[in-house]
């Protein structure tokens, strides 16, 4: 438990943490704002089946990269190396001193980003869902109890994400290479999406497999993966990664 | 007693240009970038053709398929021009750099020039190395290119990735660490820009758009930029970020 408060209070210090969660609450909700003003233009001209299914939820598939920022960055400042003036030390040799075992530190520190990356996407996803409801008004889409679950599936994605981030970042010890690759594939059209054109086992990829645990309409999708079954794939790709994650992390020098 | 004999500036500029150009040739990372985008960049652009053999509407074109890999290869060179300023600020060669060519605006033009010499042949071959293999894989099934367009939009592809990888380095410079700078110009070209390309005409003179106008042609859309001028428009973006790039870097410690 001490570990998880200090791996937290390591977290708050970072601004980078900072900037992921100001990225992650700003990018949906202004999508979905400006989502919603057109969407209100065309209720105004008489369109009334302008609200999609998917309205609000597509727009919090694109804030997890504040989730992945947060996985990446977690674990990549404890590898940077300070400048040679100031000793040349890195936080993880603190860090190993700290809490000697390795498990440890790394359960802390990815129970610390999962913490993290839940609040965060449950302040996303209630901040997009009140900017939609106060642009479109009474054409707002309802939420009842049947969305609860699509919700829970927000928040699940992006853990899983800031854990895929956090994983990757692990075995490479440098942050740039699983950020840009990550941030790359959550575009607007995404590598794997252009994969499933392919061949339909890349439906299986952990993003695709994830985003069915909330998107109901996807584009021109062949295979149909019920949510549970997109969440638990996802979950089994993130723990194959944390596990070999784990077992590299446990095995070689700091 | 002997005059102290000036150095005249081109010499000065040339030797600062050969200086920053050994400091790249040395950094691993550079070439780790160029050859990890080129590899990728060929790896994208096969499934690219598979997927455009597979796709029975259209006759496919080896031009564009194999250029389409491009908007997802731009990553390596936006990381490759962060990388390439911010590795003066890990450790502490910047001091030296600066105790070398203490006049910071020619370090600075020297700095992007030799970033130009290195990113121009190697996006050429990278874009040539796509469009190849597209057109060597599509053989007879792929509509007929001209010669005359492919070069010039090859140069646009050339010119788009150079001028890019530019803007980035600017970035670096403002931001002096990686990860953050490759937060902001990687979360711009991959969230920020394409979405916004959707919600507004205005985007077109954004650096993204106006760069796409480059070699990727819409003759569809009257409203769009030609080729020259959206390289116009992008040159202009990358002297903006230069220049504020160089007006911090001349006011700030180092």
């Amino acid at each position: 438990m001490r570990a998880i408060t200090a791996e937290l209070s390591k977290l708050f210090s970072l601004l980078s943490v900072w900037v992921a969660l100001a990225i992650g609450m700003i990018v949906p909700t202004a999508i979905a704002a400006l989502n919603s003003v057109s969407t209100r233009k065309e209720i105004a001209l008489g369109d009334h089946t302008a609200v999609g299914i998917d309205m609000g939820y597509q727009e919090l598939a694109f804030g997890v990269i504040g989730a992945i920022i947060i996985g990446v960055v977690a674990i990549s400042h404890e590898y940077f190396a300070e400048s040679g003036e100031s000793g040349g030390g890195r936080q993880i040799t603190t860090s190993l001193i700290a809490i000697p075992s390795r498990l440890r530190f790394l359960f802390a520190k990815a129970t610390a980003v999962a913490m993290v990356s839940a609040v965060l996407a449950s302040a996303a996803a209630i901040a997009t869902m009140a900017a939609i409801r106060i642009v479109l008004g009474e054409h707002a889409p309802e939420i009842g109890s049947e969305d609860v679950p699509r919700l829970a599936g927000i928040v699940c994605y992006w853990v899983l994400t800031a854990l895929l981030a956090f994983g990757i970042t692990v075995l490479t010890r440098h942050g740039i290479v699983p950020l840009a690759i990550l941030i790359v594939n959550t575009s607007v059209v995404t590598v794997t999406y252009l994969l499933t054109r392919l061949t339909s086992l890349a439906y299986y990829f952990p993003d695709m497999a994830g985003i069915r645990m909330f998107i109901r309409n996807l584009e021109d999708s062949t295979v149909e993966i019920a949510p549970l079954v997109g969440g638990l794939v996802m979950t089994a790709w993130v723990a194959a990664l944390l596990i070999i994650a784990a077992i590299v992390f446990c095995r070689r020098d700091a | 007693m002997s005059a102290e004999v000036a150095r005249p500036h081109s010499r000065e500029f040339v030797q600062a240009l050969a200086a920053e150009l050994s400091k790249l040739w040395s950094l691993p990372a550079v070439w780790l970038t160029l050859g990890g985008s080129l590899i990728l960049n060929l790896v994208l652009a096969a499934a690219f053709v598979s997927a455009g053999l597979q796709d029975l509407t259209g006759t496919p074109n080896a031009l564009d398929i194999g250029l389409a890999s491009i908007s997802y290869i731009q990553a390596g060179y936006i990381v490759l021009g962060i990388v390439a300023s911010c590795s003066e600020y890990t450790g502490g060669q910047i001091r030296t750099t600066l105790t070398a060519m203490p006049r910071r605006s020619l370090q600075l033009i020297a700095a992007h020039l030799a970033l130009m010499i290195v990113v121009v042949p190697a996006a050429l071959i990278t874009a040539t190395s796509g469009v190849l293999l597209a057109a060597i894989a599509l053989g007879d099934a792929s509509a007929p290119v001209e010669l005359g367009s492919t070069v010039g939009i090859l140069a646009g592809v050339t010119g788009y990735l150079g001028l890019t990888t530019l803007i980035s380095a600017s970035f670096g410079v403002l931001l002096r660490r990686t990860l953050p700078a490759a937060i902001v110009v990687l979360g711009y070209y991959f969230i920020a820009g394409p979405l916004l390309r959707e919600q507004t005409a205005h985007a077109k003179y954004l650096p993204d758009t106006a760069g796409l106008a480059m070699w990727f042609p819409q003759p569809g859309d009257a409203s769009a930029l030609s080729p020259v001028h959206g390289a116009t428009v992008l040159v202009a973006w990358t002297l903006g970020a230069f220049v504020v790039a160089l007006a911090v870097y001349r006011k700030r410690d180092t």
